[in-house]
């Protein structure tokens, strides 16, 4: 590109002095330099969506894991303090915290499945990975209502 | 300055650090998470509902007891090296950097430890703990 070219004439479209676009920062050093693009600029796309959200669950299943250990606990430690548990883990608001721990740990496991194929060099054009990523955020909602509505019609959770 | 041995393969360096080390484990911990992600939840699914009895008589089985704890502790590694990498990606000071890392870590193992020490334990059908602690 011409513009980039150290010695291209400076317009309106490469000249940082006059700059009101907010496109040029002034780095420490006194010199302005291109900003760059971050997550503000971007238009969102479900392959960007799909990855924070991956980011953002496995987040969330580092808690979940550690419930996990807390449930273990509490069952090693006998009858009353696994009735303490279960009876807030059965709660209201404890369900809604594992229904969200369920969408987390269903799209996380579909999005890992999701980067292994891209990994291993398939699905890469914009299509596919459009296609797989819309698809995993899909399994991740409709995975989880199936488990919670088949635990709760086979009457092993109530509310 | 320790003078660094060059290695070469097929005319390509070879990373002296790391190299791909971290991104295979990356893929290998969650290759090896698919199949026991999805037997947890069908174990999950056996355990809901089943109460304090139900629960210890689903730990008395060898097997289930083995794969939760090569589950927790895949899931452990997995998420260690998760995090580690959030950590890298938005903590830029070394103190704190370092601090975060050192307690993640500490914080995997002691889950480790404890899901291990607990599972054995349900799996042995000890009494409930504190038993065999002097209390």
């Amino acid at each position: 590109m011409s513009n980039a070219s150290p010695g291209a004439p400076l317009d309106s479209s490469n000249d940082p002095t006059g700059d009101q676009t907010g496109r040029f920062v002034i780095q420490p050093n006194g010199r302005p330099r291109p900003l760059s693009p971050h997550l503000q600029v971007w238009r969102w796309h479900v392959t960007m969506l799909a990855s924070i959200l991956t980011r953002i669950t496995g987040s969330a299943l580092y808690g979940a894991t550690a419930l996990i250990v807390l449930w273990l606990g509490a069952l090693a430690f006998g009858p009353e303090a696994y009735a303490t548990f279960v009876g807030l883990a059965g709660s209201p608001i404890g369900l809604i915290v594992w229904f969200g721990l369920t969408v987390c740990l269903m799209y996380h496991l579909a999005a890992g499945v999701r980067h292994l194929i891209w990994d291993a060099g398939a699905g890469l054009s914009p299509k596919a990975a459009d296609t797989a990523s819309h698809l995993s955020i899909w399994f991740g909602v409709i995975a989880s209502v199936v488990f919670w509505a088949v635990l709760f019609a086979s009457g092993k959770v109530t509310l | 300055m320790s003078q660094v041995r060059k290695a070469f393969r097929k005319g390509v360096k070879v990373s002296e650090r790391h190299g791909a080390g971290e991104w295979t484990a990356e893929r290998l911990s969650s290759l090896l998470l698919v199949p026991l992600t999805v037997w947890a939840l069908w174990a999950a699914f056996q355990i809901a509902g089943g109460g304090y009895e139900g629960a210890l008589d689903w730990f008395s089985n060898r097997v289930n007891a083995s794969i939760l704890a090569v589950t927790l502790l895949a899931t452990l590694w997995h998420m260690n090296m998760g995090l580690k990498v959030i950590v890298e990606d938005y903590i830029h000071t070394d103190g704190a950097k370092g601090l975060l890392l050192g307690l993640n870590t500490l914080f995997c193992l002691a889950l480790a430890a404890g899901s291990v020490f607990f599972i054995v334990r349900l799996a042995l059908g000890s009494a409930p703990l504190p038993a065999g602690f002097g209390f």
